[in-house]
Formats: C-alpha cells, structure tokens, sequence
C-alpha cells in the first residue's frame, strides 16, 4: 500500500469512529441531545447570580405544565367536556399528573392553620387604624358583629370577634382569583361563557423532544374526542410547550428545507460541472465526515446540542465543500497529467490560507460568552477541520484517475464575468466605477438602523399568543416577563425588604397604576412585621378583665369569651411552616430559599407593563431589583452588535499582516478587497431593505469576511495553475460560492427570525463578495 | 358572602325572565323588577352559637337595579357601605369613598356570582336551587345550594314579599341565622349626588 493508501485508511478508520461515537451519543442514549429552549442559549445577563436561578426557577414553574381551559357558552357541557378531557388526558399516561376535577375540602380547614397565629397578622386597613390613637373597640365589634346580611363565612365570630383574621385573609391572593370551585371543578365565568381550568403537569421539560411528543399526541386525541362530543366548545391553551413545539416544527422544516434543498441543489451543481457521480459522492464524503465530526465534537463538548446550531450546521455544509470543490477543479484543470499528491502540494497553501482565516473568524465568534454562539464557533472549528483534513488525508487515495474536464459552459462563464469584474480593479475606469457605487451605496448606509429587541427575534405564531392571552385574562395565569428578585443575608431579612417593596406596589395598585403583585411578605409576613402587629393589640389585652367585659356585653357566651382571651397572645407564623401547608403549593417556587448569594425570594408584579415605573418601585431599597430579561438580553445583543463592527476591523487587521506575508505590501489590499467591499455593499443593501441591523447580522457578516477572503485566496492561488485555461480558477471559485449560497443563502427562507436574518446577510455578502473576487488578481495577469 | 346575598338581592329584583320552569319565579322577579330602584328602612337581626343575645342593627337601604346598593347602618352605630359589582366601598363622613380591600375571600363565592349584577340569573341558578310558593301577593321564595361545598356553609336562603322584597333571611351550617326584615319600602325618587357617586351612576 502506498503512503497515501496508509494515511487514507488510518484517517477513514478514525473518522468512523468518531462517527459511531457521534451516532451513539446522539440516538444510543435514549433521549434527543438537542435542545430546543431558546433561554438555555442565551448568555448570563444579570448581575446578582440569584436572578438567574429566578428566573430558571420561574420558566420552570410555568413551563413543565400545560393550562387549558374548556370554554362554552353551555355551563353543563363545558363542565363535562372538561371532566372528560381530564379523564382522556389522565387515561393517555403521557403526563405525570393532570388536574380537572379536584379532591373534596372543607372550608373551615382553611383558616384552622391560621388560628394559633392570629394575633401577628394584621390587614393593611387594621393596621393603619389601630396605629392610630383612640381605636374605636366598641365599635370595631359591632361592625363585625352586624355586618350586612352574613358573617360567619371564613373565620367564626368566636374566634375572631373584631374580625382582624377575616381582614388579613381577605387580603390573601387565593381571594383575588377570578376561579372558583364550582362541581368540583375551577371555573371562571366571562362574557356568556363557562371556562373550566383543567392543569396537566408534564413528565418532564416542555424542551424535551420525548415529553413534548408524547403530550402533544395524547392533547390532539383527546381534543379530536372532545370536538366529537362537544362541537361547541372550545379548547384555549397555555404552556411553554406550545411554544417550544412551535420552533421544534420550525426548526426541523429548517433543517429539512435547508438541508435538502441545498444537498440537491450542490449534488445537481456538481454533476454539472464535473460530469461524474464519483467526484459528487467524495465532495460529500468530505462534507459528511466534517458535520459528524463536528455534531460529536459539539455534543461532547456541551452534553447538548442547539437547534440553532444544527441549522447552522446544516448551512455549513456549504463551506465545508469548498475544500473538496478546490481539489476537484485542481484534478479537472490537471486533465492527463493528474498526481494526486501533486495535486494535493498544489492547493494545499489556497486550503490552509482559507481555513486559517475561517478558524480566525469562528474563533472570534467563540470568544463572546453566549452559550449558542460558542456552541456555533466549536461546530464551525472542528467541522471545517475534520472536512479539511479529509480532502488532505482521504480524496488522494480516492481519486487517483485523472477526470473530465470542468463543464466549458461554466469556464466560458466564468471567464466572461471574470473581465467584467476585473473592470473595476484597473486604474482609470476602474475607480470612476467603484466611485459610482459608493454613491450608489451612500443612501444604503444612510438609512442603516438597528434593533435589538430580542423579542422580535422570537416569532410567535399569533395563535398561540391569542390564546394565551385569554388563558391571562381568564385566569390570571401566566404574565409579563418582569419580576423583582429580593435577596438578604437571611429569610427575615428577605421578608422585610420584601415588605418595603410591597408598600410601594400596594401604593400603586391603589392609585390604580398597577392591577396587583404577589409575594410571599404578603402571605407571611416577617417576624418583624408580625411583632409590630402584635404589639398594637397588646395594649387591647393588657386589660383581660375589661377586654372579656366588652365581649360579653356585646353578647358574646362567657365560654366564648374565655376561650378568646385564652388564645393570646398566640405565636408568629414561621415561613419554613407554612412552606408545608397545601395553601402555599402554587405559591412555593417564589421562595428562593437558601444559596452560596443568600437567601432571595420573587415578587411578581401583575397587570402593568410600565417597566420605568417598575423601575422606580425598586429604586433605592436594598436587596431589591427589577429583572427584566428580554430586555437585559437585548441590551446585551446591542453591545455585541456595537462590537461587531470592530470585530470586523479586528479580524481584518489580522488577516492583513497573513496576506501581506503571503503576497506582498502591494497585492494585499486587492485580495483583501473583494471581502472588504462585500460587507459594505451588503451593508448598503440591508440600508436599502429597510432591515434593522441585530447581532445576527453582524455575525454574518464575520462569516461573509472568512468566506469571502478564502475566494479571493483561491481565486489568487488558483490563477498560475489553471494558465493553460483562462477562467477555469475563477469557475472554481464561483463554483464554491454557489454551494455557499445554496446551504447559507437558504437560511433566508427560515421560520426563525435570527436565522432569516443571518441567511439574507450571506446571501448578500457572499454574492458581492464572489462577483467582486477577479479584484484579487494582479494586474498583469488579468488582461487576457 | 356578603356579595353573594347582595347578588340575590338584585337577581330577584332582575326583570330578567329564568330558564326555570317556575311561572311564579318569574312572575314574582317581573314583579319586583317593575321597581328600579327602591328605598327602604331594614332591621338585621342575627343569631350565632357563640352570642348569648341576637344582635340588632337599624338603617337605610337604597337599591339601583343594574347598579348596586347602599347599606347605610344608623344603630347602633353609624356606617355606610357601597355595594357595588366586584367592590365594597367604605363611605366617610366627609363623603369620601374607600375601598374595603380584598372580597369575603375564603368562601370564594364572591367572584363567583359577579356576572349576576349584569342581569345574568342563570349564575344563580346554577348554584341553587330554588322553590317558589305562595301567589303573587304573598310569595316566598327558597334558595338551596346545588354545591356541596357551598351547602358545607350555607344551609339554605329565603326571601318573601308581595309587590316589594319584605325580607331575607339566611341560615349558615353553623348555626347562625340572619334576618332582615324590610318597611316603608318606595320608589327611591330622585338620588342625591353622594348617592350617584357613590353608586357609579353617571
């Protein structure tokens, strides 16, 4: 076996494994690696290192279960239809729990717990009277005692005679709600229709593909049955998961689209030019073993893979054939006299040029601390150099015979654009040229803007969005994406910074400003707090004679009256108690708890979107902030935005000196051209479009300069070989640029707002960049 | 809870004709609903097992079909309430009007029946029973709890009346019993100005 023989079969031996060990750890383990939750992507934004366990724990609390409401203007049927989707929904076994109808409780039991406590909670009204001097007890007593129509419901007249526990309880969330039990069911009444609450709780993350198909299946089935059986009422929906099946459904289109159109599409091209099977299946060969090694490399690296990234990947098969396509036009040219290790020392300096400035660019990108885009750079990195490697290692010992020539159509092509181009590079008319396309291109970059808002980034289809706003305004479930994170070196610290915030959300509301807040000061308040209260009811029961006198005069039983006195003065409500008790279930995931920061709880605003007045609320208190994520991210994509730009520069003023190495002070700036000129003429065209420039643009445009300078590269080291056939380097190039532009420029056509983006910008870029390429070349040698 | 009665109150003053079968039922409510709006002297009287003496309170009410009530105690001691829709309003001495925070919460039945000021009776009906006797002159209507849940805490309600609502009388599981007798009901003429305001009438 020859040397070449050697290497091929010790690289292909390897490549194999690392295409099992790809394979098993993307489907041998049970369980899809690939991740589709959009915020498990997104880099660390907020400052206090709680807020981010916040804001996990909230995506949580909301995302791994399913809310629906079963609407119809028939009270009757919308209850049963509800109880029979809970039933389908229970029977389907596709989730860990489902709640329609639910178990029996009594009333009374609510308040018991509360009872020991109830000389340390106080309303907010009792409060401010009692502070007050000259507290009207007599009075107090009869307003309890006569209230309109009914007392007795919620706490008894025994055991809360000036109603003072009544008060506080009032005050409490669960009151608030807009459900009530009703034939064991929670049901909201609006506009002529019954909506009744059924809650499914999910095996696991919405975000896993198993769950996630598993509860979508068994959801569609039972609505088929209840459609069936109920053609009037009508399902509305809430869950993270609806959103994450959404961009699942997307992305997968994506990688479908995408992947085979640009597959067909480079599979067709190449047949075309190279007029063999062959060549086409040893160009993907190359390709496949770059995407294998690099899903691998990636998995291993980060345990997951995004969805984004394998988008990506499947568009970075463009690139990846470049290498193979290179070598292909070197054997093509070569005609007879073909060595495929000739062959190989002849490209090898265009090859490893272009794969440094590539690895230059993607290293960049992998520098920036968010998750997807280092995710994209690891992909990029190892892919190009496992496809590389194998047009090094592998294609020699493949393609020993010599091959056809390269379609003459192309080459003629390819000559005639060539000239054209070149144009524009000579002294006289060449920069009266250039010139006019500044002036062309001026207003373009006039007009350029930017946007960051990452929520346009993110396209909800306005289904989901109706529906989950009805599911808000019905049941109060789900809300804005602003909380206030609370933090102290303990939980009574906590509390009552909680506390100080909550005075100041209560004096909204009341001015009618904001709907409502929760937080767990209000449901339990600080021992502080609880203290104070209780000390202005101490000076009531300092007195127990006179205090069971008043009682009973106002007709209390003397039974009644002792067992009252008896109670005082009572004990503090304790927070980790009243963790336990059941009242707290939908309430515990704002207690933080304790961690390496302290302790921290969350507070919710509700109903007001007025983030500069939320703002102020926080404003000044210790150990409270205002986390706002979207728009911390969106800040944040705005500051890489910002810096995308001097990446550019950067990543220019070191491709520069590599060039100037390679091909002198005097030829470096016109292989440097075609890319340079590229982006700002992309850049001019986006102005044009109208299109807001985001991060993802600008990361584009790091790829349309690694891309871009490898055909000027190409172009530049391919012209002294191909002599004896004008136009035939050039081909090559344009050759490379079309399969880019089929893989990358589809990415335009994608459902996801930041892939569109990115796509359109290579499109653009790629396409300047591979007209402008002829620039490269020296003069000398562009005349014909 | 408060509310729920409050609720029954306007439901049976409610010209709204019910799905119920009752020719009395709707007779008597297109009776009452003949008189928009109503002024009246009460006498509450309430009973509890823990009282060893019923209590007594005297006052004035005023009732806006459509709109809501006021509740105004002069004995023994001085209060007046607005019931109106989802809120209860505290009405100072200087006129001012503050909100009483948070529903009878715990029973949970406040929210419940808020449709029911819009005229919608349905809401009741879901939620009891009712049984009519007596004629048109002397009628006597009977409200029991179609939910467990809520028969745990409300035994059952019973208006009577003839071309106006004589009384009310509810009996919770406890054991408490109020009783609210009704005199010199009229047509409530023209409202004063606190009384618009306080009722949110234009």
């Amino acid at each position: 076996m020859s040397r070449a023989g050697v290497r091929a079969s010790a690289f292909a031996l390897a490549a194999l494994a690392v295409v099992l060990l790809g394979a098993w750890l993307l489907f041998g383990r049970g369980g899809s690696p690939v991740q589709t939750d959009l915020l498990a992507m997104l880099p660390a934004t907020e400052r206090h290192p709680l807020a981010e366990v916040a804001v996990d724990r909230l995506a949580h609390a909301d995302g791994d279960r399913m809310t629906l409401l079963v609407a119809d203007a028939d009270d009757d049927a919308a209850k049963d239809a509800a109880r029979e989707l809970g039933r389908t929904l229970e029977r389907s076994g596709a989730f860990g729990s489902v709640i329609a109808e639910l178990p029996p409780f009594d009333l009374n039991q609510f308040v018991a717990p509360y009872l020991p406590h109830r000389f340390m909670l106080l309303g907010d009204a009792d409060r401010a009277t009692l502070a007050q001097p000259g507290y009207d007890l007599p009075q107090a007593l009869a307003q309890r005692l006569n209230e309109p129509f009914l007392a007795g419901v919620g706490t008894r007249l025994e055991d809360d005679p000036f109603g003072w526990l009544q008060h506080w309880l009032d005050q409490q969330p669960w009151s608030r709600s807009a459900l009530v039990p009703e034939d064991d069911l929670l049901v909201a009444h609006r506009d002529g229709h019954s909506y009744v609450m059924v809650t499914a709780m999910l095996h696991g993350s919405a975000y896993d593909d198993a769950v996630q198909r598993r509860a979508l299946g068994a959801l569609a089935q039972a609505e088929q049955a209840l459609r069936h059986a109920h053609p009037q009422a009508d399902l509305v929906r809430a869950g993270a998961i609806f959103h994450a099946a959404t961009a699942r459904a997307g992305a997968e289109r994506d990688v479908h689209v995408v992947g085979i159109a640009s597959t067909v599409g480079i599979a067709l091209l190449l047949l075309w030019v190279f007029r063999s099977a062959g060549a086409l299946l040893l160009a993907f060969l190359s390709t496949a073993i770059g995407v294998a090694v690099a899903a691998t490399v990636t998995v291993l690296a980060f345990g997951q893979m995004h969805l984004l990234t394998l988008v990506f990947g499947a568009a970075l098969l463009g690139e990846a054939v470049d290498y193979s396509i290179q070598y292909l036009c070197a054997r093509a040219n070569a005609g007879e006299r073909w060595q495929p290790l000739a062959g190989l020392r002849q490209v090898r300096p265009a090859l490893l040029l272009a794969l440094g400035t590539s690895l230059l660019g993607y290293a960049l990108l992998g520098l920036l601390p968010f998750p997807a885009l280092r995710q994209m750079a690891c992909f990029a990195v190892s892919g190009l150099i496992a496809a590389c490697l194998s047009v090094f290692c592998l294609l020699p010992a493949l393609l020993t015979r010599p091959a056809r020539p390269m379609s003459p159509a192309l080459v003629r092509g390819a000559l005639a654009l060539q000239h054209a181009s070149a144009r524009l590079g000579r002294r006289r008319g060449g920069f009266a040229l250039l010139g006019l396309l500044v002036l062309l291109a001026a207003p373009g970059w006039w007009r350029l803007g930017h946007d960051d808002d990452i929520r346009q980034l993110i396209d909800t289809p306005a289904e989901i969005t109706r529906q989950e706003n009805l599911v808000r305004e019905v049941a109060g479930i789900g809300g804005g994406t602003q909380f206030f994170l609370v933090h102290g070196e303990g939980a009574e610290q906590v509390l009552e910074r909680e506390e100080a915030l909550e005075a100041r959300l209560q004096a909204m509301v009341d001015a009618g400003t904001l709907q409502g807040w929760l937080g767990l000061a209000g449901m339990v308040p600080s021992h502080q707090r609880q203290a104070q209260d209780h000390a202005l009811l101490a000076p009531l029961f300092a007195d127990r004679e006179a205090l069971g006198r008043r009682l009973a005069k106002a007709g209390f039983k003397p039974a009644a009256v002792e067992a009252y006195l008896a109670a005082w003065p009572g004990t503090p409500l304790a927070l980790e108690d009243w963790l336990k008790w059941p009242i707290a279930t939908p309430f515990r995931h704002l207690w933080l708890g304790a961690s390496a920061h302290g302790y921290g709880s969350i507070v919710l605003p509700q109903g007001g979107d007025d983030v500069p007045a939320l703002h102020a609320a926080a404003a000044g208190l210790p150990g409270v902030e205002l986390v706002d994520k979207p728009a911390s991210v969106s800040a944040l994509f705005g500051r890489y935005r910002a810096y995308a730009g001097l990446w550019l520069l950067g990543a220019l003023v070191l491709i520069a000196p590599l060039f100037a190495w390679r091909y002198g002070l005097r030829g470096m700036p016109r292989v440097l051209a075609p890319p340079a000129l590229g982006i700002a003429f992309s850049l001019a065209v986006l102005g044009y479009l109208g299109q807001p420039l985001t991060l993802f643009h600008g990361m584009a445009l790091m790829l349309v300069l690694g891309v871009g300078a490898n055909y000027a590269v190409f172009l530049r080291e391919g012209e002294p070989h191909t002599a004896h056939r004008p136009g035939a380097a050039y081909a090559g190039v344009l050759l490379s640029a079309v399969t880019a532009l089929l893989s990358f420029g589809l990415l335009a056509a994608s459902s996801m707002p930041a892939l569109r983006h990115f796509g359109l910008t290579l499109l653009l870029g790629i396409g300047f960049t591979a007209l402008l390429a002829p620039l490269s070349l020296p003069r000398g040698e562009r005349t014909p | 809870m408060r509310r729920l009665i409050a609720l029954l109150l306007l439901l049976c003053l409610a010209p709204a004709c019910l799905a119920q079968d009752d020719s009395l039922l709707q007779a008597v409510l297109a009776q009452l609903g003949r008189h928009p709006s109503v002024r009246a002297e009460f006498n509450q009287r309430r009973e509890n097992p823990a009282l060893a003496q019923p209590q007594v309170s005297r006052g004035q009410l005023l009732f806006v079909l459509g709109h809501g009530m006021l509740w105004q105690v002069r004995e023994p001691y001085q209060e007046s309430l607005a019931l109106t829709g989802s809120r209860t309003a505290r009405i100072g001495p200087d006129g001012t009007l503050r909100s009483v925070r948070g529903d009878r919460g715990v029973s949970q039945v406040s929210q419940m029946l808020q449709s029911l000021l819009a005229g919608k009776p349905d809401e009741a009906l879901r939620q009891f029973q009712i049984e009519a006797s007596g004629d048109l002159g002397q009628w006597r209507l009977h409200f029991v709890p179609r939910q467990s849940r809520m028969a745990r805490v409300l035994s059952g309600i019973e208006l009577d009346g003839g071309d106006y609502l004589d009384g009310i009388r509810i009996e919770l599981a406890s054991g408490e019993r109020t009783d609210i007798r009704f005199a010199d009901t009229r047509d409530a003429g023209t409202l004063s100005a606190l009384e618009q305001r306080a009722l949110g009438l234009p």
